[in-house]
């Protein structure tokens, strides 16, 4: 049902475009070159058209002007006609103008009769080298700035792709399309919205889930992962706004295991240590086997002696193993190892610093590391190296207004 | 595969605009036809690339391929169609983009209608307008280039600023373009005439039509944009003394004071150093304009986002252009023969004046928007000029200037008849005069002074109309006679009382929405009523609302009089687009008459929803005079006598005269 | 008078126009002109009183009080010093805590800044320039 606006006709014409980089894309490519060399001969015609059409024989500049001084003394003659100008005003007027006539004719021999000659052969050589620079030119400074090879790309065409080849970027914008259409659906909202959480897109996450909820009413699941997304969202702290949704959660199904997980992480980052393992262990031992937040709990308790916002730092920035690995250690070890593994990313970025997922870890380990300086500086470097114009640094400066970096995030 | 097309089109477009700089130049200097006849095929073909080029990115937006990184950054697929296409150049490289076009297309315009020129005067304009466009063409592709690909093109854009999303954007900035561009033509005209050392009564009917239409079309650029940031920004404002705001009144002022001397120099052949050191000078400050903009040295409610490295590639362009056009006149500047002679009163003096109060005036906006800049480079303080000081000298400076307008077309040529001119005005200034009075004694809020500015926007009007009065000679003779002769009347003559009285309509405009506005602002809960200058506004509710690309909060008002008639609802919402997160205000307003009721809402507070309310009285005048100046500049412009016919058709009178030199 | 006294005349009084024009000018420099502080510069050398000027820094996190109908308050701060503000009327839409601001008006004798006019502009990343270049210039751009 949810891709029911994009079925249909549109696969076929897509299919070309998709296709694998062979021949129709060299066939595009050659269609592209003929167009370009096409205008290329069109403005080299312009150029040389003076020539073709032998357009050597002008009037002379004195013929223009005459013709202005033959027109005012006209239109005088007509403000005469109608009263506008006394006849003593119009006599001067005239004298005026026929010395002006007159000036005109005097200068005439000196300069304008000079300026009408057909082409000498120096005029040719200047034209010829004309002609030649046009296509030089062009398709020299095209060849440094253009990307001839690169096929325009509408927007409906890509949407019209074939699902089953489309990235899964591709898909959820299909759907996002789709939802714009037909705003009302919940299940579009409720299938895209963990879809996001797997892409981290985090913002559009949290409205997926606020925007089911609002369509659906309120319900457990939506509101806890309303409230996972937040957390997420913030780069795994759980904020106010977050825990209220996770209470919401609590309140219509107090058995809701994420509500509980994460309801409990926020007690342990409050230095509630003893709240949090309370739920954590009541969860541990009351789930059942195959629930994945048995495990979670468990795995929370392990960690629980440190104190929370190293145990967020965990969560966000290094591998799972390293993880693990973490979770066995003395809280001063682990503090090392993570502050060790931060330096190692930041030493990393400094030496191959086009790596915008680092960038974007560096980050999110800073904030929670609570070392606000270091994250602004991994920013501004981050920025430098990315360029804070591309598609990348423009990602990573959204990223550090989501985590309170700059001023650039609304705060709805 | 449009784009790229679009961008080589662009690429081939400079190169053609590199020929059309150099070689009509060189061809009149090896004294070639042909050479000086390229430009002009070479101008018109390079109109159609950037057209080609500017059609391609507009097929880019309107298809959202965001493979296009300017797409991209300034568009969204749920934008609706309108503000797909006008957000082409709503950002810097579509707008630069525009502006070249522009300004081919004026170069464009002189190849084709331009066979009224001598050869040498039509070869070294085009030469100077390539040369202007090679070096705008340049600027685009290597510093703003809208070409510019994304390997993987995005799947959804970053959204256009809403607040250029309004059909504003449709209107103000291409009006605008053709405003400050078209005096480009002028400024060629200017340096291909001192290039040529040949500078007449004759150049100066030629180069008038086109500064009339950058006039009429400035005109109405600047009016379309105040009556944009009116009721878009939600301030109420009409002017706000902001620096890009004053980059386009510098050209205006200057322009209006060269279409002036201009008609000097084509009548009498006086002033022709003046009118042509006009000539850079408004071109220049369009250029100042451009550069002060696109480069954010100075900030503004208006710029777009801005980039120092093309900053210096403007400023670099703008001394080039001013640097060498004042170089070139100073060369060949004292070279000109003076003029014909005349009496300080005389229309001529009274040109005089006019072009000496509008190039003070605009020296004092230059010196208002300049000298913060200069401040912060020499000493480090940072101080900002702002109304205030434009109230205290931009305004006393104009004061006479209009005083003086009325009396301008009513003097003679060389000795005007000033007692004469004054009787004749008689009716106009009691006229003035008793409304005048009138509205301090029958208007509440009317002071002296508001008093005395209505009388001045009425002598403006009414001044206007005696001139044609006089000149079909009604009152004197039997209407039906009078009637025909004032629809004989030459049509400039009915440009310049339009363009007088239109001055005379913002003045009015001006004035009443300073003297005369009721501001209110309060808080209010649903349920409760307001009264303003007597209307009363009950406040409805207050409703979310979902719009393609934006949310917003609708605040619903009942508006009646206080006599209980009914007019309807009015609605004013705060609006949120969601691509950009961004909040505006959407001002509701209604019109009534030629005055307007003007709601904008504020936050929501425990105490209710902050409302602002303004009665703004004839306050529609000042756009609708801005628009009556413009029309009156495309009146003037239908005068068969500004369409100089090319002399090649009259060939035959002129073979007959024996004048003919073939 | 002769042709040439006229001509003298009309320049004359050309000359002096222009001689009141810019005598005009540079009063209302002087006068009309308003400097830009930062709260900091503005405890180290007070501005005069009832001098017009303009006051610029970031609104402190948790400042914005709102008083009876469309009185607010709040703190504008450069990091190390803040200047607490009155003003009443509509704030402009982007106006938000930890944001740029610059606002207009006078500093009253009770350390009060009274302002008349608040400016955020119309752009989600603007952060006024003046404000910007003397955070950075500082070093107090990440104590924001």
């Amino acid at each position: 049902m949810l891709f029911a606006g994009s079925d249909g006709s549109g696969k076929c014409r897509i299919g070309r475009q998709l296709a694998p980089r062979g021949k129709t894309d060299i066939e595009l490519n050659m269609f592209f070159w003929v167009l370009a060399a096409l205008l290329t001969l069109a403005a080299a015609l312009a150029v040389m058209r003076p020539f073709l059409r032998g357009l050597t024989t002008d009037v002379a500049g004195r013929e223009h002007d005459l013709s202005v001084y033959r027109d005012q003394l006209a239109e005088l003659d007509q403000e005469v006609r109608r009263g506008l100008v006394a006849e003593t005003e119009a006599a001067e007027a005239r004298a005026e103008i026929g010395r002006r006539i007159l000036r005109l004719s005097q200068s005439v021999d000196e300069s304008a009769e000079g300026s009408v000659k057909p082409g000498t052969r120096l005029a040719r050589a200047v034209a010829i080298a004309a002609v030649l620079a046009v296509p030089a030119i062009s398709w020299g400074i095209y060849s440094l700035i253009g990307s001839p090879g690169l096929p325009a790309m509408p927007l409906q065409a890509r949407l019209n792709e074939d699902p089953a080849q489309a990235p899964v970027e591709d898909l959820v914008a299909r759907a996002e399309a789709y939802l714009a259409d037909h705003p009302e659906d919940v299940r579009g909202w409720q299938t895209l919205a963990p879809v996001y959480m797997r892409l981290g897109r985090y913002s559009d996450a949290v409205a997926a889930y606020q925007r089911a909820i609002d369509l659906a009413g309120a319900n457990p699941e939506y509101e806890a992962g309303l409230g996972e997304a937040m957390v997420a969202r913030s780069g795994g702290i759980v904020t106010a706004g977050a825990e209220a949704a996770f209470n919401r959660a609590l309140a219509l199904d107090e058995k809701n295991a994420r509500a509980r997980f994460f309801i409990a992480l926020a007690r342990a980052q409050e230095g509630n240590g003893g709240a949090a393992r309370a739920i954590w262990e009541e969860m541990a031992s009351g789930l059942p086997e195959q629930s994945p937040w048995k495990a979670a709990a468990a795995r929370a308790i392990a960690g629980l002696a440190q104190d929370s916002a190293q145990a967020s730092a965990s969560e966000s920035a290094p591998s799972q193993d390293q993880l693990a690995a973490a979770q066995e250690m003395t809280p001063e070890a682990r503090q090392e190892m993570i502050e060790g593994m931060v330096a190692s990313l930041d030493a990393k970025l400094r030496e191959s610093p086009a790596d915008p997922e680092g960038w974007g870890r560096l980050l999110r380990s800073y904030v929670v590391l609570g070392r606000r300086d270091d994250a602004l500086g991994a920013l501004d470097r981050g920025l430098s190296a990315l360029g804070p114009d591309s598609p990348d640094g423009k990602a990573l400066s959204e990223l550090a207004g989501t985590l309170g970096l700059t001023d650039t995030q609304v705060n709805k | 595969m449009s784009v790229e097309l679009g961008h080589f089109a662009l690429v081939l477009a400079l190169a053609l605009a590199l020929v059309q700089a150099l070689v009509p130049l060189l061809g009149a200097r090896l004294g070639s036809a042909p050479l000086m006849r390229m430009g002009e095929p070479v101008a018109i073909t390079g109109f159609a690339l950037i057209a080609f080029a500017f059609a391609a990115l507009v097929l880019a937006y309107v298809q959202s391929d965001f493979s296009v990184l300017n797409v991209w950054e300034n568009s969204h697929s749920a934008k609706p169609l309108l503000f797909k296409i006008t957000g082409t150049w709503g950002n810097h490289e579509g707008s630069m983009l525009l502006w070249v076009l522009i300004l081919a297309f004026f170069g464009a315009l002189v190849a084709a209608f331009g066979q009224n020129l001598p050869p040498t005067l039509r070869a070294n304009v085009l030469a100077i307008q390539g040369l202007i466009a090679s070096a705008f063409l340049l600027f685009i592709l290597f510093t703003s280039n809208p070409f510019i690909r994304l390997e993987r093109a995005p799947i959804e854009g970053r959204d256009l600023n809403p607040i250029l999303q309004d059909i504003g954007l449709a209107i103000h900035p291409p009006l605008l373009y053709l405003g400050y561009v078209g005096f480009s033509i002028s400024f060629s005209f200017a340096v291909a005439a001192l290039i040529d050392g040949r500078l007449d009564a004759a150049w100066a009917r030629w180069v008038r039509p086109w500064t009339l239409v950058a006039w009429a079309f400035l005109t109405g650029g600047i009016a379309m944009g105040s009556y944009w940031a009116y009721y878009e920004l939600g301030w109420g404002g009409f002017w706000f003394w902001d620096p890009v705001e004053n980059a386009s009144l510098m050209p205006w002022l200057a322009g209006t004071a060269l279409l002036h001397s201009a008609i000097v120099m084509e009548k009498r052949s006086a002033l022709k150093i003046w009118t042509v050191l006009l000539a850079i000078l408004t071109f220049s400050l369009s250029l100042l304009g451009t550069f002060l903009v696109r480069s954010g040295v100075l900030t503004s409610v208006h710029s777009f986002a801005t980039d120092p490295t093309r900053g210096v590639f403007i400023l670099a362009i703008l001394v080039f252009f001013i640097g060498g056009a004042l170089a070139l006149f100073a060369v060949r500047g004292a070279s000109l023969a003076p003029g014909g002679l005349f009496h300080p009163i005389s229309r001529e003096g009274a040109l005089v004046f006019n072009n000496l109060m509008l190039t003070t005036a605009a020296a004092t906006v230059l010196i208002g928007t300049l000298y913060p800049l200069l401040i912060e480079a020499i000493s480090e303080d940072k101080i900002s000029v702002g109304a205030p000081f434009f109230n205290l000298t931009f305004v006393p400076l104009f004061l006479p200037l209009l005083l003086a307008v009325p009396f301008g077309p009513l003097l003679a040529w060389k000795r005007g008849d000033l007692p004469g001119a004054l009787q004749r005005l008689q009716f106009a200034f009691w006229a003035a005069g008793a409304a005048a009075i009138a509205s301090y004694f029958l208007i509440d809020r009317a002071n002296a002074a508001a008093a005395l500015g209505i009388g001045l926007g009425l002598w403006l009007v009414f001044g206007a109309l005696t001139d044609l009065a006089f000149k079909s000679g009604i009152g004197k003779v039997g209407p039906a006679l009078a009637l025909r002769r004032l629809s004989g009347l030459p049509l400039s003559m009915f440009g310049t009382c339009f363009a007088h009285a239109g001055l005379g309509l913002t003045v009015l405009g001006i004035v009443s929405v300073t003297a005369l506005q009721a501001e209110k602002i309060l808080t209010m809960q649903p349920g409760q009523s307001t009264e303003i200058s007597g209307y009363t506004l009950r406040f409805v509710d207050l409703r979310p609302f979902t719009g393609p690309n934006y949310t917003e909060d609708r605040a619903e008002f009942a508006l009646g009089t206080t006599r209980g008639a009914s007019l309807g609802e009015l609605v004013s919402s705060k609006r949120l687009y969601t691509a950009r997160g961004m909040p505006t205000t959407e001002a509701g307003i209604r019109t009534m008459g030629l005055s307007q009721l003007y709601v904008s809402i504020g936050d929501r507070t425990p105490a209710g929803l902050v409302v602002r309310i303004w009665w703004k009285p004839f306050v529609t005048l000042i756009w609708a005079g801005a628009l009556v100046m413009m029309g009156g500049g495309f009146i003037s412009l239908m005068d068969r006598r500004l369409r100089v016919g090319a002399p090649a058709r009259r060939k035959a009178a002129l073979a007959a005269d024996g004048g003919g030199t073939r | 008078m002769t042709r040439k006294q006229k001509r003298l005349a009309v320049i004359g009084s050309g000359m002096g126009f222009l001689a009141l024009a810019a005598a005009l000018t540079f009063y209302a420099l002087g006068q009309q002109t308003s400097y830009f502080y930062m709260p900091s510069d503005l405890l180290s050398q007070p501005a005069a009183a009832q001098e017009r000027i303009r006051l610029g820094g970031l609104v402190q996190q948790g400042s914005v009080e709102r008083g009876q109908g469309t009185h607010v308050s709040f703190v504008v701060a450069d990091g190390q010093n803040g200047v607490p503000v009155v003003y009443d009327g509509i704030l402009p839409d982007l106006f938000r805590e930890e944001q740029g601001v610059v606002i207009e008006g006078r500093m009253g004798p009770d350390g009060v800044f009274v302002a008349d006019t608040v400016l955020a502009k119309h752009d989600e990343t603007y952060m006024p320039r003046e404000v910007a270049d003397r955070l950075k210039k500082d070093g107090l751009w990440q104590e924001q």
